[in-house]
């Protein structure tokens, strides 16, 4: 049983479950401890030591289900499938055997009385060498089904047909009874084939299962933004959910950890006045460290939209864990949008600000104009704990890049983070301005997948946040 | 202690718990292996109520630990009484200047009040936190941890160290193990990730939003004198409630309180206006209120 146990455990590792070999060992353990008797108790033993997030469950529940077959349920499925059994049928076999000596292949046996978890038991068998293993694909099932075939001794059960068909006319039955018998025996048969043909699919199931969503993730990761179509952009939205999730956690995590501080004398000096002068208590200041403010300023024109949108989405996810995000969106216009965030929820918060903003979505973008916009109304508002997050990439068309604005910008605040989703080959050349804004910021780094936004984000929450305040 | 799986499930039972299969397997699991149990579910479920009936068909004491953030050692495991401490000098300043009267120098002062040391710090001047008292308990006893989500994710790495080999080391009077192995129970509501060493040292269990016919039995057994046909519409229209995606759905909790409000107020059936005045029972938030007065023909359906 152990043998079984680990081998459902590498399915549960495939599936992306995380499961440590001391987990693997308590697994064992624990089901030597209360036994196989019942499937309900055995299920919730490998749950309660191999599962530990919730939302795990699920996975292991469906795994749990292939890999352990429930066999009387699938012996009641499969006699359902085969229809009433006929017990004339039966009856009239027992006979033969009994008064002519009618003797026959195991397998024959097997297939004209098994029930159906015997039947499922000598297939599992008959697929132990079959190399199920590399079983991967679904245009494989047909190949491996026929492998599994080809282990049982077809002939001999026809040979066992015929003789029992011979025997039975021998006794005088007519035509259309003979007909009847025949049709049930092959309809048995043909029901085996059925079974090793699920027991395949099932086993292409257990092993594939969830692989195809990894492939898709790691495929997509590495795509360009403005190439992924509106089908992919909605399968990344839970990537974008856990990048935010990871600043989230770190943020909150340096909190907490910075909460003590410097000696606090005074109230020290006054506890200790109660023991005779002694410090017996000795009381720290806690460091009132106001959360990072956060300003993300991002393009909404047409080239980069895949890439704005994504930019929001960690954006909205990320306003409650800074004191202050506001969010600004611009062609060459700029707007504010950060209320529109805050009373939306996501997806028609960010809908909004890619399409119904106060700014003009059709002209050519202009970031000199938007820059100097928004150096004249909000640079009173910025200050040393604001980190600028600009998400564009610098194609100006032509327009005067009015780079002084960032630069006056940039002696308000604590820094700017500049993603472009534009491959880095192409900054300066053509109508692009990155060079000429890359001075003003203190990280200029190429946002082209979703990979890459995962290594900013990475960079920002170990480096940037970490250093200095 | 526990027979089998089924013995506590029954002994659950009679203690008036309903304790579904897995729950009642991982208990078992628990006792058999010494290990922690580590509980997630939404609030209201029951995963203290475990804990407390746990301790009770066991016949052992609940020592509670409640976390919440900036609980650190000092509050739960053991810190020396100061107070007492300088008290005792300054009260034994006689006897301690006799003790020193006679040395011939400094050092040998010191080495006879070193000497001394234990007499400070003793089990007297230390006040045990539930972790230790858990730990040094005479007879064996059931820890129930609750809320370590709230608590810091240092304590967590602290807690580590202790429930992974039962034992504490306090520095003046050394190692402390466990005369028996507690039964422990952790609670959580997952507000934030709990770290990877503490739920492989745990069993995990996740305990849900009870089924129809298993919250039926939990108040039926709970609220004796609802009558059968009142019970299984307070069922229904709960079960139905929780699927409006409210920001708090009712919990076990809720329903149980909103069954007996409805015995005292001798309903026999529900009907659109007493739900509506008895709703806040079972709901707590103002717009989950309005949502559900919206669904109510909905929520009343048969």
């Amino acid at each position: 049983m152990d043998e079984r146990i680990l081998e459902f455990i590498g399915d549960l590792r495939r599936a992306e479950l995380r499961i440590s070999p001391s987990e693997a060992v308590d697994a064992l353990a624990a089901s030597a401890e209360v036994g196989l008797v019942d499937r309900e108790t055995f299920k919730a033993t490998l749950a309660a030591t191999l599962v530990k997030e919730s939302r795990d469950l699920e996975t292991f529940e469906r795994l749990f289900n292939l890999y352990f077959l429930d066999l009387e349920a699938l012996g009641e499925g499969i006699k359902k499938a085969l229809g009433p059994e006929d017990p004339r049928v039966q009856d009239l076999l027992d006979r033969l055997a009994d008064e002519d000596g009618l003797e026959l292949d195991d397998l024959t046996e097997l297939l004209m009385r098994g029930e159906g978890s015997e039947m499922e038991m000598a297939i599992r068998a008959g697929g132990q060498n079959a190399g199920l293993e590399r079983l991967m694909y679904f245009l494989q099932v047909g190949y491996f089904s026929r492998k599994i075939q080809d282990k049982f001794d077809w002939s001999a059960i026809e040979r066992d047909i015929e003789k029992i068909m011979r025997m039975l006319e021998a006794k005088g039955l007519d035509p259309g009874q003979l007909a009847r018998i025949r049709n049930y025996l092959e309809l048995r048969l043909e029901a085996f084939n059925r079974m090793i043909r699920q027991h395949v699919e099932r086993e292409l199931e257990r092993r594939a299962y969830r692989q195809g969503e990894k492939l898709t993730r790691e495929v997509l990761s590495d795509k360009p933004l403005f190439a992924l179509t509106p089908e992919e952009v909605a399968q990344m939205k839970n990537v974008v959910a856990r990048l935010a999730r990871k600043i989230k956690d770190a943020l909150a995590l340096r909190q907490r950890q910075e909460q003590k501080g410097r000696l606090d004398t005074r109230r020290t000096i006054r506890k200790s006045l109660s023991y005779g002068g002694v410090p017996m208590e000795v009381f720290l200041k806690r460091r009132h460290r106001e959360k990072p403010k956060l300003i993300t300023i991002c393009d909404v024109s047409d080239s980069v939209r895949n890439a704005s949108r994504f930019m929001l989405q960690l954006v909205w996810s990320l306003q409650e864990c800074f004191s202050r995000v506001r969010s600004f969106v611009f062609v060459s216009e700029i707007a504010e949008v950060t209320q529109a965030f805050a009373t939306y929820p996501v997806e028609r918060g960010i809908e909004w600000a890619l399409k119904a903003a106060p700014v003009d979505y059709h002209c050519r973008s202009d970031f000199g104009f938007a820059f100097s916009r928004f150096a004249n109304s909000e640079l009173e508002s910025l200050d040393r704990k604001t980190t600028i997050l600009l998400l564009g990439d610098a194609r100006n068309n032509y327009n005067d890049p009015q780079a002084w604005a960032l630069r006056l910008i940039r002696e308000r605040v604590k820094g700017i983070i500049w993603l472009n989703p534009e491959g880095q080959w192409g900054w300066g050349i053509g109508d692009s301005v990155m060079p000429m804004y890359a001075p003003s910021c203190d990280l200029v780094r190429e946002c082209r997948t979703i990979g890459q936004l995962g290594e900013v984000v990475d960079n920002l929450v170990h480096h940037w946040w970490r250093r200095g305040h | 202690m526990f027979d089998s799986v089924e013995d506590v499930q029954q002994r659950f039972k009679s203690a008036r718990y309903i304790a579904s299969r897995r729950i009642s397997t991982v208990v078992y699991l628990s006792e058999r292996m010494g290990r922690p149990v580590l509980i997630e579910g939404p609030a209201g479920v029951g995963k203290t109520e475990l804990a407390k009936t746990l301790a009770d068909i066991t016949n052992r004491p609940l020592i509670r630990l409640q976390c919440y953030e900036g609980l650190d050692e000092g509050k739960a495991l053991y810190e020396w009484k100061y107070a007492k401490q300088l008290l005792y000098t300054q009260l034994l300043k006689d006897r301690i200047g006799e003790l020193i009267a006679d040395a011939p120098s400094l050092p040998d002062a010191v080495a006879r009040i070193a000497g001394q040391d234990d007499a400070f710090f003793s089990f007297r001047f230390l006040s045990q936190r539930p972790l230790l008292s858990a730990i040094q308990s005479e007879q064996p006893v059931v820890l129930l941890i609750d809320e370590i989500d709230k608590a810091e994710p240092e304590f967590e790495a602290f807690l580590l160290e202790v429930l992974s080999d039962f034992q504490v080391s306090v520095p003046e009077l050394g190692t402390v193990k466990a005369k028996h192995i507690p039964l422990v129970v952790l609670t959580s509501n997952n507000a934030r990730e709990l770290s990877d060493g503490l739920k492989r040292r745990c069993l995990h269990l996740f305990i849900d939003f009870p089924a129809p016919a298993e919250e039926l039995e939990i108040i039926r057994l709970k609220v004796p004198e609802i009558s059968a046909k009142l019970a299984s519409a307070v069922v229904a229209a709960v079960q139905k409630i929780r699927a409006l995606e409210l920001r708090k759905p009712p919990s076990v909790s809720e329903s149980l309180d909103w069954a007996r409000s409805l015995v005292i107020l001798n309903a026999q059936t529900l009907d659109a206006t007493l739900v509506e005045s008895t709703l806040t029972m079972l709901v707590k938030y103002e717009k989950d209120l309005e949502r559900v007065k919206g669904a109510l023909d909905k929520v009343l359906a048969p």
